[in-house]
Formats: C-alpha cells, structure tokens, sequence
C-alpha cells in the first residue's frame, strides 16, 4: 500500500477536479491526518491506488492526494455518530465571547477584517462580509450547499463525508458517514428535509436529515435502510434535484445522465448526454427541462419527461465546461468554462449574452450560482485563487471580490443574505451580507451570534468547530 | 419551459400510441389533478393511489375505503381529493399529510362526488335511489342538503290528474350524476330518465329542465373552459351540448337554450359507450366502448372520428384525458391495469449538433462576406464581449404561466411507500415460483389495513410494508 504523498505524485495535477487536491508538491504534509485513524481511509486510500494504473480519465483525478493545508487540529474523520473525538470541555472555550480573537484565529488567518477593499454603500450593491469559518472535514470539501430554507449548510468532502452545519450559528450538526470514497457532490431536496450525496464508490444516498441516517424505506420490511442508488458505472459527479423533489439527476464520469425515481428509488431513464465526464447538471424552475454539461464542451438541454435532447450548445473555441446552472427564471443558462469565463447562453437562440470575466477557472470543475439580494441578481463564482466573485448580471462588472479560501476556492453557494463556500484547504467559510444599514449595529448582531451559540453548544455536541472573526 | 424549445405544437394533439401501462391492484376509476402532474386511481379494494406523471410510480396510498371506488375529484389546489366508494362514503383526502380531511357518511351507495371547482369544503354527491346532496363540509359537522331531482314544470294548471301523473314520474326521477358549472354557482345534474336540470346553488331550485335522451345519464362531463357539456346516456349516444352563459347578472331561467351541438354513436355496430371524456381543450372526445377493445376519439368541430385506440386486449372502463397534453388514460375492466396513450415525439437530430440544421429541401448556402476572414484572436474575443450588450433578466418569468393559482401546494415526497407497481398481483411461492394472488387473500390484507387505519392513522407506508410480507 503507499501512501497518500506517493499517490499524489502518481497522478499528475488533476484537470478539472474540484475536489482533488492539486498540490502533489505538498503530499508530504498530510500523513499526520491520515495517521489519526488509518482504517477510515482504507477504502478509499484502496480505490485510488488502483485508479493511478486506470485510463487516462481516471489519471485526472487524485483525490487521495491531501491538501496540504491540513492541520493536525482537523480531528480524525468520524465514523459514525458526531464524534467524541472534539472534547467537549474545548468548545466552551472557544466559543466565549471573550476570546472571539483567540486560538482559532489560525485557522482564519488573513481574512477576518474586511475582505472587500472598499465596501460598497450602496444598498443594492453585495457586501458579503467573513463571518465563521467551518473546520471539520479532513479533506479539500468538493462542494457546500445550503438548504433551500436557508437553516442548513450541506457540504460534501473528499474524506468520504457530508457534513451539515447550521447555517445561523456555524454549528455542526451531524456527519454522514457511509460513503466508501470521497465525495464530490450533495444536492438538497425542496423541502429540506433530505440530502442526497454522490460518491467516488458510484452510489448516491439519500440521507434523512433530521435524523442523519440513510432514508428509511417500506420497500422489503418496515424501517430498513435504502440501498444506496447504483447505476452509474463510474464516479459521480453531479446530482440536482427536480423542483418537486420527485426526480433526482445524477451526472456521472460514466458520460451519462441518470434520472432516478426518488420514491421507488430506480433508475427512471438514462440519457448518452456526453462524451466525456458529465461536470454539471441542474434542473430549471418548472422541472421540464435539465440541462447537463460536460469537458467535450457540449452543454445540452434535455427534456425531462421525454429524455430528449432539445438543444446542445456550444461555443466556437469549444472550451470545456465545467458547471452548468439555471438561471432563477429558468430562460437562462450559466455555464463554467474552463477558459476563465463565464457564459450566460439564452438557450432559446443559442447564443451567448453575457461573458464574466474576472476570476481563474482553468482547471478545476468549479462552482457558482445565481445569488438574488434585494430583488436584484448577481452572479457568484469561486476562483481558483480562493477567492469569490460577484458579478452584476447586466453589465458584467464585479461588484465584489471576497476573499475566502488559502488554494482552490471548489464552490459558492448563496442563499439571500448568506454565501457559504468550500475550499481545498478542508474548510467551509460563511459570509453575511451586512447592508448599510446593519453595518452600524455589526457588533452587536455578532454578540448575539455568539451568545446563541453558546446555548447552543450547551444542549449538543458537535464534533466540530467553528471560529468567529472579530 | 421546454415549450420554448419543442416544436411539438406541431404534432397532433390527440394521442395515437399507448406509451406505457401501469398498475397497483385493480383500478376501477382515474382522474388527473388540474396541473396534470398527478393521476389519482381509485382500486376495488378501496385504496386510492396516487401517481407520479413525471416518474410513472406511486405518489401516496390512501387506505380508508373498503368498497370498490366509484368516484374522484381533486380541489383546484391539487391538495385536496375526494374520493366516494360503493361502501355509502365518501371521504375528502389531505396529500399533505395523506390522512382523511374529512369523512362523510350517506344513506346510500354514491355514484359519484364532485368537488366545487372553487371550494374544497362543498361538493355534490348523487347517491344510488336517493336524492342528491350538497355536502358542505366547512363545519365540524357536515351539512346536507338534499337537491331536488323532479324536473321543472312550466304549467301552473291544477289539473289533479295531471299532477297526480307527474308526481308519480318525477318520484321515478333519480339523479345519476351531478357536476359543477366552472363557476361553481349550478350544478348540472343528469337523471335516470334522460333529464338535464340546471340547479341554482343559492335557492337549490332547479332553474332549468330538459329531456335531452331517453335512456339514463351516466356520465356527463365540462370543458376547461365551462362552456360545453358533454352527456354519455344508456340510449347509445354521447352528445356535446353548449352551455349558456349561467352567470349573467339578470339571468332569466325562462330564456336559458342548451344547444345540442353533436352526437356520437356507432351506427353500424351499435355500440354503447362506458365512459366519455373531453379532450384538454374540447377539441376532441373520446370514449371507451362496451365489450370491445377500442376507444374512439371524435373531433368536434365536424364531428368526425379521428381515431380509435385498440392497444391493449383487454375492454376499457374509465378513462381520462389529460387536462394539458395530448395523454389519454384508460384502466382495463379485466386487469385493473391504467393503460396510457400519448403521442412520441421524434428526436431532432439537429439538437445534438448545433452546427447542423435539419432542412426539408436543399438549401444553396451562400457565405457571408467576411465569413472565412482571419481575425487575431483577441480582436475576435473583445468584438464578441462588446457585442453582449443586450439586456438580460434572469428573474422576471413568463407573466403568461403566473397566477394560475396551482402551483401553491407541493406534495411531500415519500420515500417509505413500498414497490411502485404490481404490488399485489403476484405472490412469491418459492424461489422462481410466483402464482396470481387470490382474491380472498386480498381481502385480508385490506381489512387488515382498514382496521389499522380506523383507530391509529398510520403512515400508508407502514401498512405497504405489511401487505408485502404476507
């Protein structure tokens, strides 16, 4: 068996991998995380030891290769309940209110104070200010969602777990454990309620999340487990649920499009979308349409109820593309190119009305989304040099840069005045909008935080951290 | 949204191939939501199943009944669902949460139960040998009010004889079926003597009366719109009527025409009709025919036959037109099985290569003038970014799909409902060995179930899961 540095320069830089790390320089440096609980690892330590001899497709990706980022306080990934390993006479201290400035400010280094050099005034303007920073995940965290309610914080991580964080307070709530690899995506049902993750182990689940457990089905007796959905013949890569929540599509390394009966829990139809990994999949507002993307530089609409492809679009360079998403009106379609672009096609006449421009995006499968502020839209990225950006949609200017991640920012998520990202250094890090008018009063919105995590902290234990900036 | 990219507006809108069969138990009567996402079936064991159009699986169980269902209607809401059995109930279902609304008792089997097409707390019940009733269900106690089904007499003469006569018929006069006119202000009731009266809501009088066949009315049916009436009647004819505008400030009943606008029959066989259904707009009608296999579409405006559907070997009892798509839904009076017919389209070929267009005839290309001109590639990146100056909005959606008023309730998604389809037709004996489930053997399942459902409301999940193990 060789260790993780070993793999790490087995494999080249990995293309267009959010979840990898891509710093084979730097394999040296993770041994210590691993050490703390070697089996946890097995698994998935086995499968990419035998991806390093697989095509070339497989060579892309690397995931065992730690981040170097790691620190040795990241605890030992936890098998199963949230985990004792975090004491709990730690959280108290850090979590009082007095040493807001304290020992986890390592963890947070450069960032806390104001990460827009010049905060906007304007109210319409976004003003995404640092506000905790998530540590627990062992591993680069390939993706963060937050629930559709706006309560919960889903990320998903190359050390085989989902974690889900309270999005309010910073607060880890549960890990999900059960994964054999590591995981690159997580997609939220409407309702909130359910989670449904894709692995590297070519199985999604679907997870309960108020009880952290796999969904429960009737299906053989009363109360079992659901069998994880198996379809796919390679990684999993993307999922996006329908906006009823009944349809779930999963795209794949495979190069293929599922689309899963979310209550039997069966592959409803297949769709040969591409001819290279599926990067990106979303669905559109009223669920008629989902559009899938993939590195041969196709973006192809398809009809849900039919499995049709109504549209594929491309550009004349034929960069790869490496997300894809809906707009809010689902008229729109924003797509990740791996050109440092990105494209807002009009699918209707196929062609491109926006190019943002702005932020660094050659490598990995990069995430993004629409954020909706005040009734007015942006469009929010993550960067490859860590940082996020939002650009205004109309006239393509960015309207903030915010600082985030030391390596690759993987992924953005905005929900309202909340922006969560995922970083290859393992963390998760929540921004606050702070209008004009909180501004004044930011203090004292902060001693609130911190006051309501203690009560917090008081009730549950949580195996993982947060910090607060000052 | 996948309307703005399917041309098929150019297909025919009225089906012509079944396209798939589904099944759990014995369906014996069907109806779609207004979306036209959810197909309600009601089985002979009582159960009421909703399905998923999307997914073609199960949506929710509901047990309660245990006669054999004879009647559905859905609120305008889709939330709401009642449903009548030949066991003299009817019950008014929450999909919310799948447990009965409410539950009201008559003194007589019911032929059918239609919902106010506005409120989900009234609706119109015409009952087996006995007088209709408007069921207002608001109240914690329900209240009945018994309709009249004697027709209206013009003559005021007192003529004792000729009263007498007229007593005696109209005590011979019974309802059959009674629906709602799309205001939700008459009712339109159809009697065993080939009657049509016109029911004034607030008075409960009749306001209009009108031998329109001779043999007795089983089904009569509404457009979409409220304005044409469709009548199937024992006398061999399904007739399509105009319904005048009821709603009119000074309406006078004296001046009220029903206008007979078409009859349908089959001459040459003599073929009676089981059940009739208007197509989503009213353009076409189809119905299912008595001991035989075919179902015939009819369009209206010249009243021609279109088509007949003869898939499946097997005769059709109701069926249903679905309220947007050219989708016909039949269930077999022998299997139980929901048979559905729809239109394919075909896949455009051109969809899958942008840089192909599918053309009917050649075509002489003529290139453009600067069309193979070689531009440094800056130049052409900066021509293309300077040319994306069109407004873009990606949250304002088609103001013509708002305010339909349907899309405000969402049905959970369940994940513990137990296998989808064929549910209880066949029984494993041994390995490789399945024989049909016996009759018998179904109704101890389902007095199993309705004896769990009256004192302690479970899941249907949970009762799902029982069934299977025996």
């Amino acid at each position: 068996m060789s260790s993780p540095d070993e793999l790490a320069r087995d494999t080249p830089p990995p293309y267009k991998r959010r979840r990898t790390g891509d710093t084979p320089s730097s394999g040296s440096s993770s041994p210590d995380v691993l050490a703390g609980n070697p089996d946890d690892f097995l698994p998935p330590r086995r499968l990419s030891q035998r991806r390093a001899g697989l095509s070339k497709k497989s060579v892309r990706r690397s995931r065992s290769a730690s981040s170097s980022e790691s620190r040795t306080r990241s605890q030992t990934p936890v098998r199963s309940s949230p985990s004792p390993t975090r004491s709990p006479r730690s959280r108290p201290r850090s979590q009082s209110p007095t040493s807001s400035n304290q020992s986890r400010s390592d963890s947070f280094s450069p960032e806390p104070q104001q990460p827009t050099p010049t905060p906007p005034r304007e109210p319409l303007k976004p003003n995404y200010k640092a506000r905790l920073a998530l540590h627990g995940h062992a591993k680069a965290v390939s993706q963060v969602r937050i629930s559709p309610n706006g309560r919960f914080i889903a990320s998903a991580s190359a050390d085989a777990t989902v974690k889900i964080w309270d999005a309010a307070t910073g607060a880890h709530m549960d890990t999900l454990v059960g994964h054999m690899a590591g995981v690159s995506c997580v997609a939220w049902t409407p309702d909130s309620n359910t989670l449904a993750s894709g692995s590297d182990d070519k199985a999604i689940r679907l997870w309960d999340r108020v009880t952290g457990r796999p969904k429960t089905t009737a299906r053989k007796s009363a109360g079992q487990e659901m069998a994880p959905l198996r379809g796919h013949h390679n990684y999993i890569h993307c999922l996006a649920f329908s906006p009823k929540g009944n349809i779930l599509a999963s795209g794949s390394y495979d190069e293929a499009v599922f689309l899963w009966d979310v209550r039997a829990g069966r592959l409803m139809r297949s769709l040969p979308a591409h001819s290279d990994p599926v990067a990106g999949i979303d669905f559109c507002c009223d669920g008629t349409l989902v559009v899938s993307c993939s590195t041969d530089g196709l973006i192809r609409v398809w009809d849900t109820s039919t499995g049709q492809c109504l549209r594929t679009l491309v550009h004349e360079d034929n960069p790869a593309v490496s997300n894809v998403c809906f707009s809010p009106n689902g008229r729109f379609v924003l797509a990740f190119n791996l050109d440092n672009c990105i494209r807002l096609w009009d699918y209707v006449s196929g062609s491109v009305k926006k190019t943002y421009q702005g932020h660094r995006n050659e490598k990995f499968s990069i995430g993004g989304c629409f954020a909706i502020l005040n009734g007015e839209a942006f469009v929010a990225s993550a960067s490859e040099d860590g940082d996020v950006i939002l650009w205004d949609v109309k006239n393509k200017e960015v309207l903030q840069r915010v600082q985030g991640h030391k390596g690759v920012c993987f992924w953005v998520d905005v929900h309202g005045e909340t922006m969560v990202t995922a970083g290859q250094d393992g963390s998760i890090r929540v921004y606050r909008h702070i209008g004009l008018s909180e501004e004044v009063n930011g203090n004292v919105c902060l001693s609130v935080y911190v006051e309501s995590m203690i009560v917090f902290y008081g009730e549950k234990r949580a195996s993982a951290s947060c910090s607060i900036p000052s | 949204m996948n309307l703005l990219l399917s041309d098929d507006y150019l297909l025919q809108d009225y089906p012509e191939s079944m396209t798939s069969t589904i099944r759990s138990g014995h369906a014996t009567m069907l109806r779609f939501n207004r979306k036209g996402d959810y197909l309600a079936s009601g089985r002979v064991d009582g159960t009421v199943v909703v399905w998923d159009l999307e997914t073609m699986g199960v949506a929710r169980k509901m047990r309660g009944h245990n006669k054999s269902i004879t009647f559905l209607s859905w609120s305008k809401c889709g939330r709401y669902l009642l449903s009548t059995c030949q066991g003299w109930k009817a019950i008014l279902w929450d999909l919310e949460t799948g447990h009965r609304h409410r539950e009201v008792r008559f003194r007589a089997p019911a032929y059918m139960a239609e919902l106010h097409p506005w409120n989900h707390n009234i609706f119109v019940a015409s009952l087996f040998e006995e007088q209709p009733l408007l069921v207002d269900v608001s109240e914690p106690v329900d209240v009945k009010r018994v309709l009249p089904s004697a027709p209206k007499r013009s003559n005021t003469e007192n003529d004792a004889a000729l009263k007498e006569k007229q007593a005696k018929e109209d005590a011979k006069q019974m309802t059959t079926s009674a629906i709602w006119t799309a205001t939700g202000d008459h009712i339109i009731a159809g009697t065993s003597k080939g009657k049509l009266n016109i029911i004034d809501v607030k008075t409960l009088e009749i306001i209009y009366s009108e031998k329109i066949c001779t043999g007795v009315i089983t089904t009569m049916r509404i457009t979409g719109s409220g304005r044409d009436l469709l009548v199937n009647s024992q006398d061999r004819i399904i007739r399509t009527f105009r319904i005048p505008n009821l709603s009119v400030e000074d309406l006078d009943p004296d001046t009220i025409q029903l206008p007979l606008e078409h009859k349908f029959q089959d001459v040459v066989n003599k073929l009676s009709w089981n059940h009739v259904t208007f197509s989503a707009t009213g353009e076409y009608v189809a119905a299912s025919t008595y001991n035989n296999h075919e179902l015939y579409v009819w369009e209206r405006n010249h009243g021609s036959l279109v088509c007949m559907l003869k898939d499946p070997k097997e005769e059709q009892g109701v069926i249903e037109w679905h309220p947007s798509r050219p989708l016909l839904a039949a269930c077999g009076l022998e299997t139980g099985r929901i048979y559905i017919w729809s239109v394919i389209s075909p896949q455009k070929w051109s969809a899958l290569a942008p840089d192909f267009a599918e053309v009917e005839e050649n075509v002489e290309y003529t290139e453009r003038e600067d069309e193979f001109d070689i531009y440094a590639q800056e130049e052409i990146h900066r021509r293309r970014l300077d040319a994306e100056d069109e407004d873009v909005d990606v949250l304002a959606t088609d103001p013509t799909k708002e305010g339909d008023g349907l899309d405000n309730f969402r049905m959970p998604i369940l994940f513990n409902l137990g296998e989808s389809d064929s549910e209880d037709e066949f029984v494993a004996v041994s390995t490789g060995t399945m024989r049909r489930r016996s009759p018998g053997e179904s109704q101890a399942d389902l007095s199993a179930g309705a004896e769990s459902s009256a004192p302690v409301r479970k899941k249907g999940g949970a009762r799902g899961g029982r069934s299977k193990k025996k």
